[in-house]
């Protein structure tokens, strides 16, 4: 037993090297911490910020650990794939948007040539007024085509997003069974909910915000052109200094949002623990540091803030100047071509309304980049889920019995360092195995091998003489299952809940027939018959709620339904409290009914009523038999037995 | 001027100032009130940056006017220049009202942030008491933001008011009817969205609740992956994730409708007074009334005159939004300490006595205090902690009153609102009269709180870990020494954990622990309780998801750590129980028994079907 040793040598020599003395000083650089004053120094911040921005979307884009990221090129498939099977909806979003921009094209042209016609003089009134009754009437128009335009977007931008998360969720759902086992939820907890909604926000938003802003800007830009192409030579400048100007910012704006709303997630994080850990605070008397901790978010949070700022008062000195400064030169360029009879008064003032008409899109156009640079990179991360190359194939053997062995089993987390070392075990069909050992010492591994959840490196785990990892999963869900102490409740019905393993394999009448029986083997048939709506009532989070003993008999309901010959049982009881586990007893025993049980036992009364006992230490099973055995044996559990019970 | 990030010391013991937080329209001025040099500076800004929108279409109209329309080039360049001078200016004051603008943000969301962290730690563990978690965090996460957005735009609408008036006076000195028409009508037009607004707005609120659940679900189905690969389930939950997809879709169809119907009131409206406006301004021309510049102005005036009525509109929806955020946030500024604070320091080496159960405490001692009933252990911790009970008296979190309208609203708010004043009153009365555990004779009360928890530390199973490296998990303070944290590594058993990061003390733990199994977590916590090293220590079923081996190790380990000093486990663990100085037994609220574990075991039979957790006595092979 490891009861008298301490750290060994190598952990030592890691402890010494990895502790620190000030572990909770925080620091920013220099020039950002102490701020001086003048423009130099807000240079010299500028860059600092910006190594800061870049260095953490680098980061983000290269996880260390988790779920992949896809590539660009994948997330412009994806999407190239949607629109295609919605051509027609897509030609009619561009068609609607072109002609209502068309037709608010128009009514600056009408008016120009309505401004000519007053100021040749001679024209009688009714003829104005004749001019502005047309173009009255094209305002209607250019309303109902912007209402057309306005709804086909929002039907078209609400239907690809639908079918983009609806993939995405059933992504989620292939997901190879090893994988979810080892990562940590937080990373694809992350990527379903935030980076979702800022996938949509760009789909539903800046997508169709988009398509109206190019097509109402490349039209005025016509528009212009046709009215007098010599009044739209400012365009020429003005726009060149746009798109240098706006490329540079969008390679910079992009690792400047990512870094700040990861700032923002942060001190998001570090106020829910301090929240929901206040008790915790309060007894360790952390007050100073909670506070502490939250300005330091605070602080970073304020760099990543100003390096934005920056990026966009940079931005916005060039675009105000661009949107605003052809007026004066359609003034210049108009007196010139007045004066030499190239243009009309009403060409001039087209122009200058165009002049003007053209600084909303264009702003749009700018805005929605933005976004929509975030919603590419929120769509390869969702991609990325998709990436996980799958962890069996699976063959066309199918069990002969339920003979479960294992042979020969190593497994390593890490290369190069196995965690079992060639463990043999044969089940009994209908045996009670408990497995006994200090925590590390590989017992949970054995648990999820022979769960068939991972495969093993060397060896095999077999079942009626089919490997595991060979089985398609619904076939290997009715062999063999992993109970932990998980009791997650789904936000469904009772019957969602419970029949699980048969979804659409049983008719709804076979299916509430199975669930009603597996309720009864646990006992739980009197409280869910009292409940409202009985199988149809809603569970989860914000509807009925269950208590942690109904939750845990739900649980067990599942595996009735699913009804496997064998149940690796890893800690399963270890986290309810005593009255529970108590009142549980006799639903546990139902299940266990009938099957082989492989059991990772906490405690030595579980062991106790086990058919077989292993005693796993450092990989291996150092001891196999019965109770009276091991305890006749006088090794390592006859040891702890008598420690427990002494 | 101010900047952000603010300085905030509400709340804390250098406490110089503090909110108003007497009514959410009094703290909503407190919110500007704080940075009004910003504010105003923010309003100049606004007004400057309108400048070029509101004195363009005069500058181009003088400049057709004056200049080309007589092909007077002197003139052309005087108002051109002007025209680009004012550009300038605007763009100029663009960039300080950007400026302004995100620093005044950034103060009202930076400082609620901070007031809501110093609340929440001066408050501990009676927070938990008053408010659920997600309100909490939703002021600090998003009301926060709505008290920067309120800023902004009440700096703007300050801003757009004097274009407003200053465009008025353009348009009514050159001419009366037409300056009279615009003023009338652009109201008007910006008021004619108003109806349509409603109806909009309720579609965007049901689709970002259907939203809302369709995000949950999907955080469900990850939350329960594991269970659906593992066992099955994922054609059902797939598709109702699809219709819940579908939900959402037809709803945000029917958003972006009403939302195409505002705009296109919009472009009807905007577009029908151009109309109007040239039908006159031709009419008032031809009259000899009226310059073609002049009329040109026009149309520029009434282009522009939409924005800062619209700006007017919206500061008036987003104050009332302020103030829910502001009465949400108040709820929580307003939760005040029940104590009454005592004010003599916690002995050092105390003596403890439970009224309640008869249980007492000797200075020094290791005692295990075994109970047939879990809670009734914990009840007895929180009580020699001086915690209010953990059982009863959270509040949950409910559903959100914004789907209610009107009389129903107010009518769940008041009596949410009531359900947690009385559960704040019966805290205050718990905790203001005599606690019911003395320390060396004297009645906690006495002693002053900071001095109670520096010496007595209760670590339960509520005992949280923080993100941070597991040098910071284990010693959050940074106050000890290598030595002392491997010491209290080893006596946790918690070697393995240490063994299985890869970069000992400077590896990353995340929130709450997550990555570590229960039983690392567990252990963890035991070996920060140990290295805290209090002179009291109470630990709650310290290793109950620990498995024998383990324990054993720990049983072993810890009451030679805690020698010389008090420590009360609170178990049924056989393991522990071995190791005590002295066990104490307890059922239905009293101590029935104390002596060894041997003696117990003995003279007790209550004690021994405990101990052997409903094993038969006789079953000893």
């Amino acid at each position: 037993m490891s009861t008298d040793t301490t750290l060994g040598s190598d952990q030592l020599a890691l402890s010494a090297a990895s502790w620190s003395d000030h572990p909770n000083r925080f620091e920013l650089p220099p020039e950002l911490s102490d701020p001086a004053p003048g423009m130099p120094a807000l240079a010299v911040r500028f860059r600092s910020r910006q190594a800061r921005a870049e260095a953490f979307f680098a980061a983000s884009r290269n996880p260390e650990q988790g779920l992949p990221v896809a590539h660009n090129a994948k997330a412009f498939a994806f999407i190239g794939s949607l629109l295609s099977t919605r051509r027609a909806l897509l030609t009619a979003v561009i068609a609607f948007n072109v002609l209502a921009a068309t037709a608010g094209l128009i009514v600056p042209r009408m008016l120009g040539d309505l401004v000519d016609e007053v100021a040749a003089g001679n024209t009688p009134l009714a003829a104005v007024d004749a001019i502005i009754l047309g173009v009255a009437g094209v305002v209607v128009v250019q309303a109902l085509l912007t209402f057309a335009a306005r709804r086909a977007s929002a039907v078209f931008g609400y239907d690809l997003l639908a079918a983009a998360r609806e993939a995405i969720v059933r992504t989620v759902l292939r997901l190879p069974l090893g994988r979810i086992e080892s990562a940590s939820s937080g990373d694809l907890l992350t990527r379903i909910t935030s980076d979702v909604s800022k996938m949509s926000e760009s789909v539903r938003w800046a997508f169709p915000q988009l398509v109206m802003s190019v097509v109402v800007t490349a039209l005025t830009i016509v528009a212009m052109v046709l009215n007098s192409w010599f009044l739209a030579l400012p365009l020429v400048v003005s726009i060149t200094v746009l798109v240098l100007v706006t490329r540079v910012y969008l390679r910079r704006a992009m690792p400047g949002y990512i870094t700040e709303s990861g700032t923002y997630s942060q001190i998001n994080s570090t106020m829910t623990e301090t929240v929901e850990g206040a008790r915790t605070v309060e007894a360790l008397g952390l007050h100073g540091r909670r506070i502490q901790i939250g300005e330091d978010d605070i602080a970073v949070s304020n760099q990543a803030e100003r390096y934005t700022m920056t990026l966009r008062n940079l931005l916005f000195i060039f675009l105000d100047a661009s949107y605003q400064l052809p007026l004066v030169a359609v003034v210049v360029l108009g007196t010139w071509g007045y004066a030499n009879d190239w243009v009309t008064i009403g060409q001039i003032t087209a122009a200058a309304i165009y002049v003007q008409q053209l600084v909303e899109p264009l702003d749009r156009m700018i805005q929605v980049a933005d976004r929509l640079q975030i919603g590419l990179a929120a769509t390869t991360r969702l991609l990325g889920i998709a990436e996980v190359p799958q962890d069996r194939v699976p063959g066309a053997a199918r069990p002969v019995d339920e003979h479960l062995v294992g042979s020969e089993l190593r497994f390593a987390y890490r290369e190069g360092r196995d965690v079992l070392h060639g463990i043999d075990l044969d089940l009994a069909p209908g045996e009670r195995l408990a497995v006994v050992g200090p925590s590390g010492s590989g017992k949970s591994t054995l648990g999820r091998l022979l769960a068939g959840i991972n495969g093993p490196r060397t060896g095999t785990v077999r079942v009626g003489e089919v490997e595991l990892m060979t089985l398609p999963l619904d076939v290997l869900r009715t062999e063999v299952a992993l109970v932990t102490q998980e009791h997650h409740v789904f936000v469904g019905t009772v019957r969602d809940n419970i029949v699980l393993a048969r979804d659409h394999q049983l008719s709804p009448e076979q299916g509430d027939a199975a669930v009603l029986d597996a309720l009864r083997a646990v006992d739980a048939l009197d409280w869910v018959q009292k409940l409202p709506n009985g199988l149809d009532t809603m569970l989860g989070h914000g509807r009925t709620q269950l208590t942690p003993a109904q939750a845990q008999q739900v649980a067990l309901a599942r595996l009735v339904v699913a009804d496997p010959h064998t149940l690796v049982l890893d800690e399963a009881t270890s986290l309810i409290d005593p009255r529970t586990a108590r009142h549980l007893e006799g639903s546990m025993a139902a299940l266990l009914e009938g099957r082989t049980v492989i059991a990772i036992a906490h405690r030595l009364h579980t062991a106790h009523d086990a058919d077989r006992i292993a005693v796993v230490i450092d990989g291996r099973i150092v001891e196999l038999g019965s109770h009276a055995e091991l305890l006749e044996q006088g090794g390592e559990y006859a040891r702890l037995w008598h420690t427990w019970r002494s | 001027m101010h900047d952000f990030p603010p300085r905030i010391d509400a709340y804390t013991r250098a406490e110089t100032a503090r909110p108003d937080t007497r009514s959410p329209a009094r703290f909503l001025l407190w919110t500007l009130r704080v940075q009004w040099d910003v504010l105003a500076a923010l309003s100049i800004a606004g007004l400057a940056w309108f400048l070029p929108s509101a004195l363009s279409p005069y500058l181009l109209g003088r400049t057709i006017d004056a200049g080309i329309l007589v092909g007077d080039w002197a003139a052309t360049a005087w108002w051109a220049s002007l025209l680009a001078a004012v550009i300038l200016v605007g763009a100029a004051s663009g960039i300080v009202m950007h400026t302004y603008a995100v620093r005044g943000w950034l103060i009202a969301l930076y400082g609620t942030q901070k007031l809501v962290t110093r609340k929440s730690v001066q408050l501990g563990h009676v927070l938990n008491r008053r408010l659920p978690t997600g309100e909490v965090l939703s002021i600090s996460s998003s009301d926060s933001d709505i008290f920067g957005a309120t800023f902004e735009v009440v700096a703007r609408a300050l801003g757009a008011f004097g274009a407003f008036l200053l465009v008025g006076g353009l348009m009514l000195s050159t001419s009366g009817p037409l300056g009279l028409v615009v003023l009338l009508v652009a109201p008007l037009m910006v008021a004619a969205a108003v109806p349509v607004l409603r109806p909009l707005n309720r579609a965007q609120t049901a689709e970002r609740t259907q939203n809302g659940e369709l995000t949950s679900m999907a955080a469900d189905i990850v939350a329960g992956l594991r269970i659906l690969r593992g066992i099955g389930g994922e054609l059902t939950f797939g598709d109702n994730y699809a219709v819940q997809s579908q939900k959402v879709r037809r709803l945000g169809v029917t958003a972006g409708t009403w939302q195409a119907v505002v705009d296109t009131l919009s472009v009807l409206l905007s577009g029908l007074l151009l109309v109007v406006l040239v039908w006159l301004g031709s009419h008032e021309m031809m009259a000899g009334r009226l310059t073609l510049g002049q009329l040109i102005s026009f149309v520029g005036y009434a282009i522009f005159m939409v924005w800062p009525l619209q700006t007017m509109f919206e500061v008036a929806q987003k104050w009332v939004r302020g103030l829910v955020s502001a009465r949400k946030t108040i709820a929580l500024l307003n939760a005040e300490l029940p104590w009454t604070e005592g004010d003599l320091p916690f002995p050092a080496r105390p003596r403890l006595r439970d009224e309640k159960s008869g249980l007492v405490v000797e200075p020094g001692e290791f005692l295990v205090v075994v109970s047939a009933d879990p809670d009734e252990s914990a009840a007895l911790a929180d009580r020699l902690g001086r915690y209010l009970p953990t059982a009863g008296g959270a509040p949950t979190d409910e559903p959100d009153e914004d789907e209610l309208k009107g009389r129903a609203a107010r009518q769940a708010r008041a009596e949410k609102e009531r359900r947690r004043a009385e559960i704040a009153r019966r805290d205050a009365e718990t905790a203001g009269t005599a606690w019911g555990v003395s320390a060396d004779g004297l009645d906690y009360e006495h002693y002053r709180m900071d001095s109670l928890r520096e010496r007595v530390l209760v670590s339960d199973a509520g005992s949280q870990l923080f993100a941070g490296t597991f040098q910071q998990a284990v010693d959050p303070l940074g106050v000890h020494t290598r030595e002392q944290a491997e010491r209290a590594l080893r006596t946790a058993a918690a070697e393995d954990v240490f063994d299985g990061l890869p970069q000992g003390w400077a590896s990353r733990v995340d929130e709450k622990g997550r990555g570590l199994s229960g039983g690392q977590r567990q252990r963890v916590v035991l070996a920060r309780a140990l290295l805290a090293d209090p002179e009291v220590l109470v630990l709650v079923e310290p290793t109950s998801a620990v498995d024998a081996h383990t324990e054993e190790a720990i049983a072993e380990r810890l009451a030679g750590h805690r020698r010389g000093r008090t420590t009360v486990v609170m178990t049924g663990s056989p393991l522990l129980v071995h190791q005590a100085d002295r066990v104490a037994f307890v059922a239905q609220g009293r101590q029935l028994a104390t002596g060894t574990h041997a003696y117990l075991v003995r003279n007790h039979p209550g004690y021994r079907s405990v101990i052997n957790r409903g094993m038969e006595d006789d079953d000893e092979h």
